[in-house]
């Protein structure tokens, strides 16, 4: 029994005696005091961690490789037609198909895994009215008989839904990207798997039930306005068709700013002679030109970088991290200086401030 | 005074008429009250309610939404609220600000209950107190809620009147009664009552029975010296009745056994709640101000931002970005993108800022109300916190307002010292022995101390009572002046016992012989005599006078060379210099001869009927004559504990300190000197004049005189009375009035009624704008207690209407130090910091957005996900502005009451300013430019794995939420002086609580029909090691600014707060850091002298420099030499069963 009680008791001496405290404002506390001899040696310790730690980040930034191809204005291809595949497709009003080629070289070797992005400028993915464009339940796989309202004005017409309804599928990137080699005008093979989030694939974005095709999985329903192609005809692989194509998962990620790339494919390192990478050497991009940038001022690019731990090419984190660190640094140094110079004087200093006379 | 009170009563006469229809004879202006009899009309009952809800649940709602909704805020977020159900314009979804305002609004309300719970029960313990009353002719005990009107009640003496009451009979001769009315009125000495002749007889419950007729009276009012009704008891004639018969709930019975009452007015009816039937005001504090003015202030800048936003978006090339589709939207208008905005932006206006500081303050209260060392424990009465809305208040009080009795003084005389032939003896250093082995011993001075004692057992209108059945038992004084008692039962320790008074003599007890004075002649007090008279024949039948009065009357009338003149002078001074209450001794044999002679122009100056008062002075002038010094006494008016030294430390303080009291100028100045308010040498401008005229040339002169110090703060005490007030107060005096009073280090006013206390209260608070604190006990004490910005009661055993009106009550004046200097200052610096971080964090959040609207086509989309923000001020920053205000603490408690300087700081409302609040909103916008441009550079790629995925607009946003949430709670933690192991668990939880957060939240979709767009978030978040570095960089180079700037201000010029506080932590000697020298000025000293040279009344300095003071009741309805006559205390008194 006794033994039972005890530390019943013990808790609830200790509990009262929290309650005391607490109600007396009695707890006891870490009082920290910001002067400067007392933040001194914080200071010079971030200061000599943040500039090794910048210098470090610099080094992988530095070691990413990139190359950026802007391909807005390219030339038709086209015997005959020399214009810009912009105007090509503007004056088909958008019906047309324009093909065209842009040579670059590659003068340093890739050494790791190349990924292929395409970019855009000028371009509000983040734009309210197309963010929430969109209906995740649609896309979700389930048997929905009208979209979301978010999805206006793309969400139904005739009675039939938009497969997939709203502005951002309806405004889905669809010029084709593809590599050749210069020398051996031989195609480069890209992987148009795994570019997009495994939580997309796996929770987010799911077929409806049945064959992809019209008469079942997407019955009554009608491919997007701008779309060229029917939902379930974005890929020939049946893994990466329909809602789960990759592509269309991709770009259903809103970008956070006006100017973003986005992942393609990745390329085949299988291939002979990219085993280690990217060759040195001439290549040329072939686009299929269907994407209207012009009317509002955006760019096209394509970009091949490779990554670091850290992701893409950016030395900003490390020049943040050296100038932090530089500016601790000098800060120890000021508050070295104050230290000396009026930390032993404080009281003097309190005397004249007190003997002067009160007046309010 | 008479003018005033007749426009009251006009305009009350015309309120009155409706009021009467209310509670008495249908339309007419008095009631009628039947003996013993029902009555036909129902009348209020005697229950009362201070309870700001009266009628509980009824009325709670609609009274409770109205007080909300007061709030500009609360409106405010309803009209978000309402804008937001508006379909398609919210960018925020539909309850986000609906369900916070209801939270808020609940925990308002339970607030609001539980404080007007504990209201109710403090009226519940008043309803609950018993109380006898006839009933089928028994004494039935009964709750004071019960009693109604034409009851008849027995008041058993030290016991409160529990309704107003015409007096029928007393245990006293002639019905009379004594009356305490300190409670009302503040007065210290005692009133006399006296029931009419045609009831005094009714002695017995049985006499009491065969009562019939009806009592006529007026319609209850508010006027506590006026009453008039008519008693007509049936088959005979009628008698009026007049306020000497009344006896008001909230006085006291004292030294009378008992006195039946009939009851007239109950309840909320009686004069007493009449006077302070206003209900509670609701005050609000200066930072509470500050705040509402902050709201508008960013409510404006809401509003400039939107239309930025609107007109930004407006003029983006929107047509242009084909794939928007906008074209198709007819209501995408300017107007719509307005309403969306300020939906976007309405979070600037901290939504959770009032729910913070309710709980914040609610719990503050809870430490006032359990601070052990504010528990009055011989009564076991702790502190309380009747409302928490003021609790920052009582860090800046500029002026404390205190009422005398009750509050300084405990109401009780001692007898101390006394100066007889040429020596000073002492009650406390038992040197009075000496004086009785003097007067033993019979050598030589023996028989001046003889005399002087003999003087101090005779010469008074006291009355002894010794209980019947026990002879041996102690005797009772009864005295209608508390210094006569004191002065008789000092002389009852020295062997010198006034054992009983018949109508016309006296026996004492001289050490263990009686001797018997007959009384011939008493020559009464008035206080413009200042001095009373007793003419007696000693047992060796010699005819002697005595007189005791202000040293100034009774020199003036001393024989020729008298002895010890001038050495009692010098006694007497260093008695007032203690504060004590000094009266002179003197005495005169008189021949019988000239006795006789003399008793024949008094006996027609009494009966005269014109001048009598004139007369009689005239009368007593003659024998009054050629006096021989006894010696002087000293009595103290006992201060309550720690009373000087609270008083000392307020005025250290900075906080001035002014007494208004009922009571006389003399009693006054007194205490002033006790308490050390005033001291010797310090110069006292005195007011003191008959007419509006006199008045401003006094105040002029005086304001001329202080020259450029006006207005500063000087080495001089201010007097004023009553009636110099009334013109001091008028509107073209006022300002000069009030320019003097703050120009003195402290200011007395007396004789001043409880409308007047009110008024100076007022006018303090209105025209210096600064902070005043009023704090009494009584009733009379109501109404400034209400008007002050901050009212204190102080909450005795009895009487606790004052304590009931206040705002924060305490057991002791004492405590007061405490409740401002630590409560006060720490609730200030709290409340101050958590409003000031709570407009932070909003805004460093919210700014956010209109950065990168910016970068989203000023579209209002927001960076976030919506209810990730809608839980920023109810989840991941919510604990740490709690925190703050309830556990952070600079300097501890013992440093705070040891250093009343420190109070200076919050007093000064240097936390909480302009000045103050730009630099948070300045740091707030730096703070979220560099937690929003920082990961913005840091994402330019878009690829921050080496996966080479990327993220969306939601990983840039999730991440920038992680930066702000560890930003701001750090911050917190930045400006919290005392981390509490609660405050290491609120800020490092809260920023745990997001990681948390993020990793559940974004596992929702699709289990739960929400979040899809943040499903597998946590992810992409998680898995980024740009992430993770900058978790380590943003959040330590927002507050790199604040660390420095805090650094170099505590490094260069530290405040003193902060210097204490260091000193405190390191355990250094605080003291050092105090400099504590005196800080009078130069010209202040200077100006000392002028006031020496200048005062004009020389008469009244003298006697203010040696203490003179003695209260009793003038002009009562019985003159004391004529109370003493019917008094013969060796007949028994009725028992009145």
């Amino acid at each position: 029994m006794s033994a039972q009680d005890l530390p019943n008791d013990q808790s609830k001496a200790k509990q009262s005696k929290f309650n005391q405290k607490f109600k007396q404002q009695r707890l006891p506390a870490w009082q920290p005091i910001l002067t400067a001899d007392t933040v001194l040696p914080a200071f010079f310790l971030i200061g000599l961690l943040f500039v090794p730690l910048g210098a470090a980040l610099l080094f992988f930034s530095h070691s990413v490789q990139e190359m950026e191809l802007d391909y807005t204005d390219c030339k038709s291809v086209e015997a005959g037609v020399s214009m810009p595949c912009s105007e090509v497709i503007r004056k088909s009003n958008f019906t047309a198909e324009c093909t065209c080629q842009v040579n670059f070289t590659i003068t340093e070797p890739f050494k790791k895994t190349v990924y292929l992005y395409y970019g855009l400028d000028n371009f509000y993915q983040n734009h309210r009215r197309y963010v929430k464009s969109r209906d995740d339940n649609q896309l979700l796989g389930k048997d929905i008989t009208s979209p979301s309202n978010d999805c206006n004005p793309f969400g139904m017409s005739d009675g039939k839904i938009y497969a997939p309804c709203g502005a951002i599928a309806n405004s889905m990137f669809n010029d084709s990207l593809t590599l050749y080699d210069a020398g051996k005008d031989e195609k480069l093979k890209l992987i148009k798997t795994d570019i997009a989030w495994p939580s997309d694939r796996k929770i987010k974005f799911n077929n409806p039930p049945g064959k992809l095709n019209d008469s079942e999985a997407f019955k009554n329903t009608i491919k997007p306005p701008y779309w060229t192609k029917n939902v379930w005809e974005l890929s020939d692989d049946p893994s990466n068709n329909g809602y789960k194509n990759e592509d269309l998962i991709v770009w259903m990620r809103s970008a956070a700013f006006p100017t973003f790339r986005k992942l393609y494919g990745k390329i085949d390192h299988s291939m002979i002679g990219f085993k280690f990478g990217f060759p040195k050497g001439r290549y040329y991009l072939e686009v299929q030109y269907r994407y209207p940038v012009d009317s509002f001022g955006g760019r096209k690019r394509m970009i091949l970088s490779t990554t670091s731990f850290l992701g893409g090419k950016n030395n900003f984190l490390g020049i943040a991290y050296i100038t932090v660190g530089c500016i601790c640094l000098l800060l120890g140094i000021i508050f070295l200086i104050i230290h000396i110079k009026f930390g032993k004087r404080a009281v003097d200093q309190l005397n004249i401030n007190q003997n002067t006379p009160y007046s309010d | 005074m008479t003018t005033q009170v007749a426009a009251e009563v006009r305009a009350r006469a015309g309120a009155g008429l409706g009021a009467a229809a209310g509670g008495g004879m249908g339309g007419q202006d008095y009631r009628t009250v039947f003996l013993n009899e029902p009555q036909p009309f129902k009348y209020c009952s005697n229950a009362i309610c201070t309870a700001k809800y009266r009628y509980k649940l009824l009325f709670f709602l609609p009274m409770f939404l109205f007080e909300q909704f007061r709030r500009y805020a609360n409106i405010f977020f309803l009209i978000i609220a309402l804008l937001q159900q508006i379909p398609g314009v919210s960018p925020t979804g539909r309850y986000t600000t609906l369900v916070p305002l209801i939270c808020i609004l609940v925990v308002s309300a339970i607030k609001e209950i539980a404080e007007d719970i504990k209201r109710h029960r403090a009226d519940d313990e008043l309803n609950k107190r018993e109380i006898e009353v006839l009933k089928d002719g028994q004494w039935q005990w009964i709750k004071w809620r019960h009693i109604q009107v034409g009851d008849i009640v027995k008041v058993r003496n030290n016991k409160f009147f529990p309704a107003d009451l015409v007096l029928l009979a007393s245990s006293e001769p002639q019905a009379l009664c004594y009356v305490e009315t300190a409670n009302l009125d503040g007065e210290t000495n005692l009133k006399i009552r006296q029931g009419l002749p045609q009831t005094s007889h009714l002695l017995e419950a049985r006499d009491l029975m065969s009562l019939s007729g009806k009592v006529e009276c007026e319609a209850p009012n508010r006027f506590l010296y006026q009453f008039t009704g008519n008693l007509k008891e049936t088959s005979r004639p009628t008698v009026p009745l007049c306020p000497d018969q009344v006896l008001l709930r909230g006085a006291k019975l004292q030294n009378t056994n008992w006195v039946f009452g009939l009851v007239i007015y109950t309840g909320h009816e009686t004069k007493l709640m009449k006077n302070s039937a206003t209900s509670a005001p609701l005050k609000r504090s200066t930072v509470d101000r500050q705040t509402n003015n902050l709201i508008i202030l960013l409510f404006f800048l809401l509003i400039v931002l939107c239309l930025i936003m609107a007109v930004c978006n407006s003029q983006w090339p929107a047509e242009l970005h084909w794939y928007l589709s906008l074209d198709d939207l007819s209501v995408f208008n300017f107007g719509i993108n307005f309403i969306t905005f300020i939906i976007l932006f309405n979070n600037l206006i901290p939504i959770s800022l009032q729910v913070t500081l309710e709980v914040v303050r609610f719990i503050q209260a809870g430490f006032i109300n359990n601070d052990i060392n504010m528990l009055y424990e011989e009564n076991n009465i702790w502190a309380m916190a009747r409302t928490s809305n003021l609790n920052e208040e009582l860090g800046m009080v500029k002026y404390v307002l205190s009422d005398k009795t009750g509050t300084l003084t405990c109401n009780i005389m001692e007898f101390k010292r006394c100066s007889v032939g040429g020596n000073v003896y002492s009650m406390s250093d038992g040197s009075v022995q000496d004086l009785i082995v003097l007067v033993e011993s019979g050598g030589p001075g023996s028989d001046m101390a003889r005399q002087f004692l003999i003087m101090l057992a005779v010469c008074h209108t006291v009355i002894p009572d010794r209980d019947e059945g026990r002879p041996d038992s102690a005797i009772k004084y009864h005295a209608a002046s508390p210094d006569e008692r004191a002065l008789v039962e000092g002389a009852q320790k020295l062997g010198f016992v006034f054992e009983t008074r018949t109508p016309d003599c006296v026996v004492v007890d001289v050490l263990g012989t009686k001797e018997r004075y007959e009384v011939l002649n008493v020559l009464e007090f008035t206080s413009a005599r200042k001095r009373m008279s007793v003419i007696v024949k000693t047992p060796d039948g010699q005819i002697k006078l005595y007189c005791k009065g202000a040293d100034t009357v009774i020199y003036e009338r001393l024989g020729d060379s008298q002895q010890f003149r001038d050495v009692i002078v010098r006694h007497l001074e260093d008695f007032a210099g203690e504060g004590l209450r000094t009266l002179c001794y003197a005495t005169a044999d008189i021949s019988q001869e000239f006795y006789d002679k003399w008793k024949n122009i008094y006996h027609k100056a009494s009966t005269a009927l014109q001048f009598r008062e004139k007369k009689l002075e005239d009368a007593a002038q003659l024998i009054e004559n050629n006096l021989t010094l006894l010696g002087a006494t000293a009595i103290e008016d006992k201060l309550q504990d720690e009373v000087p030294e609270t008083i000392a430390s307020l005025l250290k303080a900075g906080i001035h300190v002014w007494v208004l009291t009922g009571d006389k100028q003399e009693t006054a100045i007194n205490i002033g000197h006790s308490c050390h308010l005033l001291n010797q040498g310090m110069p006292l401008i005195i007011l003191n004049t008959d007419s509006l005229d006199e008045t401003r040339d006094t105040i002029n002169r005086h304001v001329v005189e202080f020259g450029e110090q006006l207005k500063r703060e000087n080495e001089a005490a201010l007097i004023i009375d009553g009636k110099t007030l009334i013109y001091a107060l008028t509107p073209d005096l006022r300002k000069d009035f009030l320019d003097l009073c703050i120009s003195c280090k402290s200011v007395i006013c007396c004789r001043v009624s409880p409308s007047q206390k009110a008024e100076v209260v007022e006018l303090l608070t209105r025209e210096t704008g600064s902070v005043t604190l009023a704090i009494g006990d009584g009733a009379n004490d109501v109404a400034m207690i209400q008007k002050a910005n901050v009212g204190v009661g102080i909450a005795g055993l009895e009487g606790l209407q004052a304590a009931c009106a206040s705002d924060y009550a305490i057991g002791q004046f004492r405590f007061l130090a405490r409740l401002l200097f630590v409560h006060g200052a720490w609730n200030y610096s709290r409340l101050c910091k958590v409003i000031l971080y709570s407009f932070y964090k909003n805004i460093c959040l919210y700014v956010i957005e209109l950065w990168w609207a910016a970068m989203s086509g000023w579209s209002g989309q927001v960076l976030f996900e919506r209810w990730s923000i809608a839980m920023y001020n109810v989840l991941f920053t919510a604990a740490p502005p709690l925190v703050m205000g309830i556990f952070d603490r600079s300097c501890s408690a013992e440093t705070r009451m040891k250093y009343p300087e420190l109070y200076r700081e919050s007093q000064s409302g240097s936390h909480f300013n302009w000045k103050v609040f730009l630099w948070w909103v300045w740091l707030a916008l730096v703070h979220s430019v560099l937690v929003f441009v920082l990961p913005y550079f840091s994402m330019t790629q878009d690829v921050a794995w080496g996966h080479g995925r990327v993220g969306g607009y939601l990983m840039v946003g999730n991440m920038v939420y992680t930066y702000v949430v560890i930003t701001v709670c750090l911050k917190a933690g930045l400006e919290t002086d005392a981390w509490t192991w609660v405050t290491h668990l609120a800020i490092w939880g809260s920023i745990a609580s997001w990681f948390i957060f993020l990793l559940v939240y974004s596992n929702f979709w699709p289990v739960l029909p929400m979040a899809p767009d943040m499903a597998g978030i946590y992810l992409q978040v998680y898995s980024s090691p740009v992430f993770w570095f900058g978790v380590i960089l943003i959040p330590l180079s927002c507050l790199l600014l604040d660390v420095t700037t805090k650094t170099m201000q505590n490094s260069v010029r530290k405040s003193l707060t902060e210097q204490v506080r260091e000193s405190e932590i390191s355990n250094k000697d605080v003291s050092k850091v105090l400099d504590t020298k005196h800080r009078l000025s130069e010209t202040a000293r200077l100006l000392k002298n002028v006031f020496r040279r200048t005062t004009t009344r020389v008469n009244l300095e003298v006697e203010l420099a040696h203490g003179y003071a003695f209260s009793q009741e003038e002009h009562g309805v019985m003159g004391q030499s004529e109370v003493i006559r019917f008094y013969d205390t060796t007949q028994p008194k009725p028992g009145g069963m």
